[in-house]
């Protein structure tokens, strides 16, 4: 993809773009099948189980809100800290978010029992739960993502017919510091919360840890810039223009720099603190059974701290290396990959390996698995087609982008 | 910033140390600061107020005198299994996999064998209450964890805040037969519904309707929970807590006692005698 944009003549890139969208389609509707396939037959075709609920599709769930964090963390730089040189990204950032979280309800209204009663959280409150707050917060949210989004939604060609619907979308983007502060305490909120979902449980030592919630904001933000800036440098390759400055794309890199490296600063403690300084029965016994049955320690390691992490940071911090686009691309996807795998080590490995409870030694021997079926990949795959074609669609009919920026060449 | 404005109007006119908006603004804040806390300590936000939740969302009235409970003595348990069938047939569980009570053959430390059975604990500190985001799962005033399946979401936050494995999920819809019935009892509640969780209840039922008959859960059969009534060695004792005649209550004064996973802070309703008591 990256090579694409050595001068191909106009019809073959067209026809590239149709392939794609092709693909794509075909992506859609294999996921759309399997989906039929769940709602028919019920959740005993996913290889989740009652020792581990959760898998793939809450992976998906948490990793597409963490990538969509970027458009609270724009939204309130533009427009509430003011800082208007971040403007030319700030509706793609917004864009992406939409489609995170669209894509988290879909991977959401697919694990979940009873999709019938999403609405429930809603109208039967149990304040004293996290995932209660997170439903609050997600469905504020993403009216406020949609609130966001109208404007530019409007300002497409489609709707030049109905001029005074243009002018309610006026409205609402003068509106735009107040949804952006919105945005930010919803964010701060959830994005923590996710965190706090696993944080909070005092049965399982492996996830019982304050640093949890503080850990998936910081994530967040350093995987929301990513996915962002990622996308805005790939679609500027595809059609052959800088989109945004390069002095913009150098600020935003070494922005998602820092937010990785406050990240891994407290990752490191958080390990630091809980198992090598320090040693809890429950914490140990955990981390030994995963090192035994499972490739945690290495994935932790290898994808999470080195290539998801020191990597990206060295090169998005450095200023030779941010000056390269492969690098910078390379550095944002490593981020974006280093943030999806966290979200499931942490939501596998505390199911992965279950804290005893029977007073016997012979209960230490029953583990527990997990593998996804094909059916939840497809499904997993059907999700990421539709944020794939709504993000190319919107790229070539809606103004997500400045029409040109000066630096093109 | 409005004194600023002032003052280049009026050099001469004093400012004052504070305006009206930024007294309003600290004011407002405050307050707003002493209502939250005011909220989060003794109010409905409270970590506390999780016990009333029945009462507030599911129409619970009153403070219930009891407080149920059970003791299993893994000394005594010979591993006949009959009390994880009992269960399956009176609260039509066909699916060996869904059990709400669970058993295996189980060793000690020092090498003796034993059986190792556990319903749900009715955890008085229960985590699976505190994180269902719809108050589908609440802990009565009697102490007893139960569910309302038509409220349930099927999010399984509780089968993974849940440290003891109790709960299960119908992941597809329930169409077995069962074959524990009649052998072992017969349906005395409704079989779920598929895409919702389901647990263990101490029997509820029969503890509802026998002491609206005048019946005592732990002593009379048909308020007592099945497990109990089934056991041929007596292993299992049930019976109100809060009643120190009762035999639960005999029986943990009687004998040394511990509960699972203390250290995790349930607080459960299940005590346990140690397989090896005789030695000691």
């Amino acid at each position: 993809m990256i090579n694409i944009n050595i001068s191909i003549p106009k019809e073959s890139r067209e026809r590239a773009w149709w392939i794609w969208i092709g693909v794509l389609g075909v992506m859609l509707a294999v996921g759309v099948f399997g989906a039929i396939r769940v709602f028919v037959k019920g959740l005993y075709v996913t290889g989740l189980s009652d020792q581990v609920p959760w898998g793939l599709w809450i992976t998906q769930d948490l990793s597409s809100i963490a990538t969509g964090a970027g458009a609270f963390t724009f939204s309130a730089i533009v427009y509430l800290f003011r800082i208007k040189k971040y403007q030319p990204i700030a509706r793609a950032a917004v864009f992406v978010g939409f489609l995170g979280y669209t894509s988290a309800m879909l991977a959401l209204a697919m694990d979940i029992g009873r999709p019938d009663r999403f609405w429930h959280p809603l109208v039967y409150w149990n304040v004293h739960s996290v995932l209660w707050e997170i439903t609050w917060c997600v469905i504020l949210y993403s009216i406020v993502l949609v609130l966001e989004f109208l404007p530019i939604l409007l300002e497409g060609k489609y709707f030049d017919r109905w001029p005074n619907l243009r002018k309610y979308g006026d409205l609402i983007h003068k509106a735009s510091p107040v949804f952006a502060a919105i945005g930010l305490g919803l964010s701060l909120l959830h994005q923590s919360s996710l965190g706090a979902t696993y944080g909070v449980l005092s049965g399982r030592a492996i996830w019982y840890k304050p640093s949890l919630p503080v850990m998936f904001i910081l994530s967040a933000i350093a995987g929301g810039i990513s996915m962002t800036l990622l996308l805005t440098i790939l679609v500027g390759k595809l059609n052959r223009r800088q989109i945004i400055s390069r002095e913009l794309q150098y600020d935003i890199s070494r922005f998602a720099g820092y937010a990785l490296l406050a990240y891994l600063y407290l990752k490191i403690w958080d390990w630091a603190a809980t198992s090598y300084y320090s040693s809890s029965p429950g914490t140990s016994e955990a981390l030994a059974l995963l090192q035994s049955t499972t490739p945690y320690t290495r994935t932790f390691w290898w994808i999470e701290i080195v290539l998801g992490g020191i990597v990206p940071a060295l090169i998005l911090l450095n200023a030779n290396f941010r000056k390269n686009d492969r690098y910078t691309m390379l550095a944002l996807g490593a981020i974006i990959a280093g943030v999806t795998v966290n979200r499931w080590n942490v939501t596998l490995s505390g199911l992965v390996a279950p804290p005893r409870w029977s007073p016997g030694v012979l209960g230490n021997l029953i583990t527990v698995s997990y593998l996804p079926t094909w059916n939840e990949i497809i499904v997993s795959l059907g999700i990421i087609a539709y944020a794939l074609l709504a993000f190319s669609f919107g790229i070539k009919y809606l103004p997500i982008y400045p029409k040109d920026e000066e630096g093109a060449h | 910033m409005i004194s600023k404005k002032g003052s280049a109007g009026k050099p001469n006119k004093k400012k004052p140390l504070v305006s009206r908006k930024e007294f309003l603004q600290i004011a407002g804040a405050t307050g707003a600061a002493a209502l939250v806390t005011q909220l989060i300590t003794s109010g409905p936000l409270s970590p506390d107020a999780i016990q009333g939740i029945g009462e507030k969302t599911h129409g619970e009235e009153g403070k219930s005198e009891h407080s149920w409970c059970m003791a299993i003595d893994l000394s005594k348990c010979i591993g006949c299994q009959y009390c994880l069938w009992a269960c399956q047939a009176t609260n039509d569980v066909p699916d060996d996999e869904m059990r709400w009570n669970v058993g295996h053959p189980e060793r000690t430390e020092s090498g003796t064998d034993f059986f190792m059975t556990r319903p749900c604990l009715h955890c008085a500190e229960a985590p699976c209450v505190k994180v269902c985001p719809v108050g589908a799962t609440w802990k009565r005033q009697d102490g007893i964890v139960t569910m309302d399946y038509k409220r349930c979401i099927g999010c399984r936050y509780c089968e993974v805040a849940c440290p003891y494995d109790v709960r299960r999920f119908n992941w597809q819809v329930s169409i077995n037969e069962n074959p524990y019935q009649p052998t072992w009892g017969s349906a005395e509640v409704e079989r779920r519904s598929r895409g919702v969780v389901e647990k263990c209840t101490f029997c509820s039922h029969r503890i509802d309707r026998g002491l609206a008959q005048g019946l005592t859960p732990g002593v009379d059969r048909e308020a007592t929970p099945a497990c109990v009534n089934i056991c041929p060695v007596n292993a299992r004792v049930f019976g109100d807590h809060n009643d120190p005649q009762s035999p639960v209550s005999v029986f943990v004064q009687n004998n040394e006692t511990f509960r699972l996973r203390e250290d995790f802070g349930t607080e459960p309703n299940v005590h346990y005698v140690r397989p090896e008591k005789e030695e000691v």
